[in-house]
């Protein structure tokens, strides 16, 4: 198989228990155990090959983090099939994580009080990578990574940044052929984000890493992912390209125009007049009912137009339309 | 094998370097440790100048009690602090349990690895010197059994308050309200060893000889080397099941741990 | 006045939420509490009185020392310190409230509830299975009252200076380790200070630690008799006067250098 990833008809069951109040409620607590079922993740089925980099994208709760631990091996599946690598996760543990890598944005996998290098000269113990294809990847890294200035600093006190880019560093050193990227750029400044998004191009085409990345920064998506996936209530809504999702959902596009003159009434057929500021104006139209051409020459058959730009919808608003109005709901 | 032990090294290495940066507190530690041990054997003394005894037993025999219990709950502590409940509760409730699961080598191992505390090496030290008194004030007749089975009973006694921490972090993966429970057990147990068997009321007894067989650990080794009757007409052979409760314990266990470990995988927290 | 009430309420209502930590510490107290009496037994084998206290009053003793853990935070206390630590001192500092009384209110709060769901009950539980002794006549009562007060006032002064170490140190956990270890022996936790050589208990009392408890223990097994019984309350007030003092020189001090090193 080529696909590095095959996942069939997964699924994850929560059993919630519901939680009685105050001194009967305890012992009603021991008696009874009334549940609830969750249903985390409801059946999804997908494959991802080698060298893809898939974008992963839900709101909080959809299943997401769920459905990583479980490829990561951290979860049991409740039902389906999930092979990763060749392997089943969670039986062969250990085997399974000495080929992938995981960087969780919202916490570290490094050793808080030793400096960096100490940790990663840990994980090199660890993950039993050959001395020579350690130094060659670290001094790779260092430089990709520009980790020289704090190298030597207990991670405890690096910034958020730095620590991102130790975490990543260390994710790779073992040279594992999947990565799981849960918020790699939460909480970072644009320039950071930037870095990182390079960053992770290179690893993908450079080393051919099959990169899985789950993000709430659509950003993150739009720049780096071209297929993405989307989960909501454990089920897998949308599941190709960026662009089809675009021109599928992605419904309504933005012409900007600047007039020759501030005209006062800009109504045109086809499209709305959404803003209006002296000579510019920013118009709204559907993709499917009318086309950016055929719009441009409607305005200016009717008007004089100094210059016009089209703009596409963003992926922030069109996944966020595909969550409010339920577009994929069966 | 070789690995293994070679990161267990290095892992504990990390912790002994860490700890050793402060000198100054790292010493006041390991002289506070030993201090509390020390102390609390002078204050049995004082009192037993007004006392005579503890249900029968004189200070030195009494000593041994507390000596075995001191060196091997200082060892098991040094060791085993990354199994402490307390420690241990806090990294599940963190999620940074998690991290040791991303790991290509044994979570034992790891979580062996995660604490050394150092500092314990003052209550083992004391812990030896005060079963040496002991060992002098009771003038033991000494026969080659004796000294040969005396390493084995510390050996077990580490094993059996190891088994104990390991349990009770196995439980932290369900409730983090038992740790306190598992005190008792640890601290309450190591406390109530201390002192001969006999002076506890019968059901308290039974429960440390028949469901948690504390008094096979170091009361009747005790009688053994002491040389003191059995009280309780157990089969000549009771003072020789340490190594059977310890390893026992030890390994009851790291069973639960494993059921645990595999529980945890099912339900992610 | 009234900020000194308010935060005291506050620690009051905080800790009545700890109910599951309350049992549990319970659960402890009461099995070490079953352990000494059962030592206590055997030490006394025959004897009816030891030192003017009676098995029944020794056994009592344990239960008492016990109860009494949770009211004086014996074990530890770093509450102080780890503000410290963590930063959380420099907005506390600029409260308009002196910093001592701060803590104090929350300690007053938190000693209470200790007080009532782990003293009272532990002492309830003991009566339950033990030949308990407790106070005879109002005046007994009263006297206790002022004797747990005062202990711990004492207790909270003490902790409160230990705690300032932390100005000076990053290891003050350890510094604190020790000394509450310290405290253990020579406050009368573990046995009577009775019990104890007569030179033993002459240089406890050089310490505060038997303002803490064992003041409190002999008022309330009345083997104290004014004038000793307004004796030991007095020491207990001048205990509480020199720790108080030292401690607001030493936050002085501390507060200070943290000003100059600049937190």
């Amino acid at each position: 198989m080529s696909s590095i990833v095959t996942v069939t008809n997964l699924e994850k069951h929560f059993k919630v228990y519901k939680h009685h109040r105050g001194f009967w409620g305890a012992l009603r607590n021991l008696a009874t155990r009334e549940y609830t079922l969750v249903r985390a993740v409801d059946g999804i089925s997908f494959e991802i090959q080698k060298g893809e980099l898939v974008g992963y994208i839900g709101p909080n709760g959809a299943g997401k983090s769920t459905t990583i631990k479980m490829l990561a091996g951290l979860l049991v599946p409740s039902g389906g099939e999930l092979w990763v690598n060749g392997r089943v996760p969670w039986k062969k543990r250990r085997r399974h994580v000495a080929r992938i890598g995981a960087v969780f944005g919202q916490r570290t996998t490094l050793w808080w009080d030793l400096p960096v290098i100490e940790s990663l000269d840990l994980l090199q113990h660890i993950y039993q990578i050959p001395p020579d294809r350690f130094r060659q990847n670290l001094a790779e890294f260092r430089e990709l990574l520009e980790l020289d200035p704090f190298l030597n600093t207990p991670v405890r006190s690096l910034s958020l940044g730095q620590r991102m880019r130790a975490d990543i560093c260390a994710a790779l050193l073992h040279d594992p052929a999947l990565l799981f990227l849960d918020e790699p750029t939460i909480g970072l400044d644009v320039i950071a984000k930037e870095r990182m998004r390079q960053f992770i191009r290179h690893i993908n085409s450079q080393r051919s890493v099959t990169v899985l990345l789950t993000t709430h920064d659509l950003s993150d998506v739009e720049k780096l992912c071209e297929r993405v996936m989307i989960i909501d209530h454990g089920r897998l809504l949308f599941d190709g390209e960026l662009a089809s999702l675009r021109d599928r959902f992605g419904g309504q596009r933005e012409l900007v125009v600047e007039f020759a003159e501030p005209y006062q009434d800009i109504a045109v057929d086809g499209a709305q007049a959404a803003e209006q500021d002296g000579r510019w104006a920013i118009y709204r139209f559907e993709r499917n009912a009318v086309t950016a051409s055929e719009l441009i020459g409607r305005l200016s058959a009717r008007y004089r137009i100094r210059d016009l730009s089209v703009r596409e919808p963003d992926i922030e608003s069109t996944v966020r339309r595909i969550y409010e109005e339920r577009l994929l709901e069966s | 094998m070789k690995a293994t032990l070679d990161l267990y090294r290095r892992l504990i290495g990390v912790q002994i370097r860490s700890q050793l940066q402060y000198r100054a507190a790292f010493l006041t530690d390991l002289i506070g440790q030993g201090m509390a041990t020390g102390i609390w054997f002078l204050s049995l003394a004082l009192i037993l100048q007004r006392f005579e005894s503890i249900g029968g037993w004189s200070l030195g025999e009494v000593a041994f009690l507390y000596g075995t219990v001191e060196t091997a709950f200082g060892t098991m502590d040094m060791i085993f602090s990354g199994f402490d409940p307390r420690f241990f509760g806090q990294q599940v409730r963190r999620g940074t349990f998690d991290q040791l699961l991303l790991r290509p080598v044994s979570i034992t191992l790891q979580v062996l690895g995660s604490e050394f505390v150092l500092r314990r090496m003052g209550r083992i030290v004391q812990g030896v010197a005060i079963l040496a008194v002991a060992v002098t004030l009771t003038d033991v007749r000494w026969t080659p059994l004796k000294l040969a089975y005396l390493p084995v009973v510390l050996t077990s006694l580490v094993c059996f308050f190891g088994g104990l921490f390991i349990i009770g972090s196995t439980i932290t993966f369900w409730t983090i309200e038992s740790i306190e429970v598992v005190n008792i057990f640890t601290y309450g147990g190591s406390e109530l060893m201390s002192y001969p068997m006999h002076i506890y009321q019968e059901w308290m007894r039974r429960f440390f000889t028949y469901i948690v067989p504390a008094i096979f650990l170091n009361y009747y080794p005790a009688l053994f080397i002491l040389d003191k009757p059995d009280p309780f007409g157990l089969p000549p052979f009771a003072p020789f099941l340490a190594p059977a409760a310890g390893f026992g314990v030890l390994a009851a266990g790291l069973a639960l741990w494993r059921f645990g470990i595999r529980h945890y995988q099912s339900t992610g927290s | 006045m009234r900020l000194f009430w308010e935060l005291c309420k506050l620690a009051f209502r905080r800790q009545l939420t700890y109910r599951a930590a309350t049992l549990a510490g319970l659960t402890t107290n009461f099995f070490f509490g079953l352990l000494r009496a059962a030592l206590m037994a055997a030490l006394y084998g025959t004897r009816q009185e030891v030192a003017g206290i009676s098995l029944a009053a020794a056994v009592t003793f344990t239960g008492l020392t016990q109860a009494t853990i949770g009211y004086l935070s014996l074990f530890s206390w770093y509450e102080v310190m780890n503000s410290v630590y963590t930063g959380d001192i420099s907005s506390d500092l600029l409260k308009p409230m002196d910093y001592f009384l701060f803590w104090l209110a929350q300690d007053l709060g938190r000693a209470i509830v200790a007080l009532l769901m782990r003293g009272l009950t532990m002492m309830a539980a003991y009566a339950l299975i033990f030949d308990v002794v407790w106070p005879h006549g109002a005046a007994q009562w009263l006297a206790l009252a002022v004797a747990l007060a005062l202990s711990w006032l004492v207790s909270f002064s003490w902790r409160f200076l230990i705690n300032l170490a932390a100005f000076w140190t990053p290891g003050a956990q350890g510094v604190g380790r020790f000394i509450f270890g310290l405290s253990w022996f020579t406050s009368g936790f573990l046995m009577p200070l009775r019990f104890f050589p007569d030179w033993f208990q002459h240089l406890c009392n050089l310490t505060p630690f038997p303002a803490m408890i064992n003041t409190v223990v002999e008022v309330y097994l009345g083997v104290l008799t004014s004038p000793k019984l307004i004796q030991a309350l007095l020491g207990q007030a001048l205990w509480a006067v020199i720790l108080i003092g030292a401690g607001q020189l030493v936050l002085r001090a501390g507060v200070r250098r943290l000003v100059i090193q600049g937190g």
